[in-house]
């Protein structure tokens, strides 16, 4: 299964009223073209999705916000993450979408197959921590989901997923629209 | 000197109820502060990108905050303001420490980023005002004001001294 599965997975499991961050390239891309909008996608400022839905979080604490995000993104970030485990903010869940490539800018080669994503994580602090390879096992993804999207606490889950370089369109909107159509919700 | 305990009522009555950042020693006293203030929450950042990240994702959510680092940490900023902060037009207040400068000679670690600090926010096209104890909510008021009018970065560029240490 590749990342744009997991985030069409998503499709039916979402009530419509969560807030998305999507990290910058194709992540943002997909996440514009299958999911509910409008969200934050992140066109640059590559590493930050995690801070970004924190900072969102903080500011939005009654509703849920998801950070999907690259594993590039995701490791480039990752002090970000000691950060949200020493805060806890029970509504901010991270979906990690972990290719073990820099998709984007043509399939480079990241760090991540050499890591173990649950100690990793669990050790930073966080409880909730799931992974799952949706390569081998496509079955338990939408359980999976189900959980994150369920937990009352920080969660993290992390989908070992196929690499695919195949691009969607770019995202339409300029980025202050993306700004000012985001704004609208909370008016 | 300016009193932390006055500058943070003063940003909480402009609307500001977040901080976030990474500290230098100039701000020792008003980090004490921040961290006891039940006006303003503070969040320790690992990273100054991070931090701003977390300002720009806390307006994304419609409240506002403000970013206090040394000048070392505008190094570390460019890509989160440029294609961040600056692209999507969300209005971010820096606090940043002018360190570098005459008085910091024995702290050679910032004379380069001393000399460059005004090229360096000049080059970005950030505006930036230096906070100087008279005048101190004047400086504010005009820095809130460009920041909100125009949706930009703005940037006080705080020197030795000017804050109770
Ligand atoms: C600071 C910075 N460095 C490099 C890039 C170029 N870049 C854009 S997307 C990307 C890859 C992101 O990788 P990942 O988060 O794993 O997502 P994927 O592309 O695999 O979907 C890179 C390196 C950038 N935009 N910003």
């Amino acid at each position: 299964m590749k990342g744009d599965e997991v985030v069409r997975s998503l499709q039916d499991l979402l009530k419509g009223d969560e807030l998305i961050v999507s990290s910058n390239g194709n992540v943002s891309r997909q996440v514009f073209a299958y999911l509910h909008q409008p969200q934050v996608y992140l066109r640059g400022s590559m590493g930050l999705p995690m801070a970004v839905g924190f900072g969102l979080a903080l500011s939005q604490p009654n509703k849920q916000v998801i950070v999907i995000t690259g594993d590039g993104n995701f490791l480039m970030g990752l002090s970000s993450m000691a950060t949200i485990a020493f805060h806890k903010p029970q509504n901010l869940k991270i979906l990690v979408l972990d290719n073990g490539s820099y998709a984007t800018t043509g399939g480079q080669q990241t760090v991540s197959s050499n890591l173990a994503y649950e100690e990793m994580i669990s050790g930073m602090g966080i409880k909730n921590v799931q992974s799952v390879d949706v390569m081998k096992d496509t079955e338990t993804l939408n359980g999976k989901l189900i959980d994150l999207l369920a937990a009352k606490e920080l969660s993290v889950l992390h989908t070992l997923v196929e690499e695919d370089i195949h691009k969607l369109e770019n995202i339409p909107w300029h980025p202050p629209e993306i700004k000012d159509k985001f704004l609208e919700k909370f008016d | 000197m300016i009193d932390s305990v006055e500058l943070i009522s003063y940003l909480h009555k402009h609307g500001l109820n977040l901080a976030t950042g990474v500290p230098c020693s100039y701000f020792k006293q008003l980090l004490i502060e921040l961290e006891k203030s039940d006006k303003i929450n503070y969040i320790p950042a690992t990273r100054e990108d991070e931090a701003v990240g977390i300002s720009c994702g806390y307006y994304l959510g419609g409240q506002n905050s403000f970013v206090l680092m040394q000048n070392s940490g505008l190094a570390t900023i460019g890509d989160v303001l440029t294609s961040l902060a600056q692209l999507y037009q969300i209005p971010l207040l820096l606090f940043v420490s002018y360190r570098g400068l005459e008085p910091d000679a024995t702290f050679p670690e910032h004379l380069l980023m001393g000399d460059v600090t005004e090229d360096v926010l000049n080059a970005y096209n950030v505006p930036y005002e230096i906070l100087y104890e008279e005048g101190w909510q004047d400086t504010i008021d005009r820095a809130l004001e460009e920041m909100n009018a125009n949706k930009t970065v703005v940037c006080i560029l705080v020197e030795k001294g000017v804050m109770d240490e």
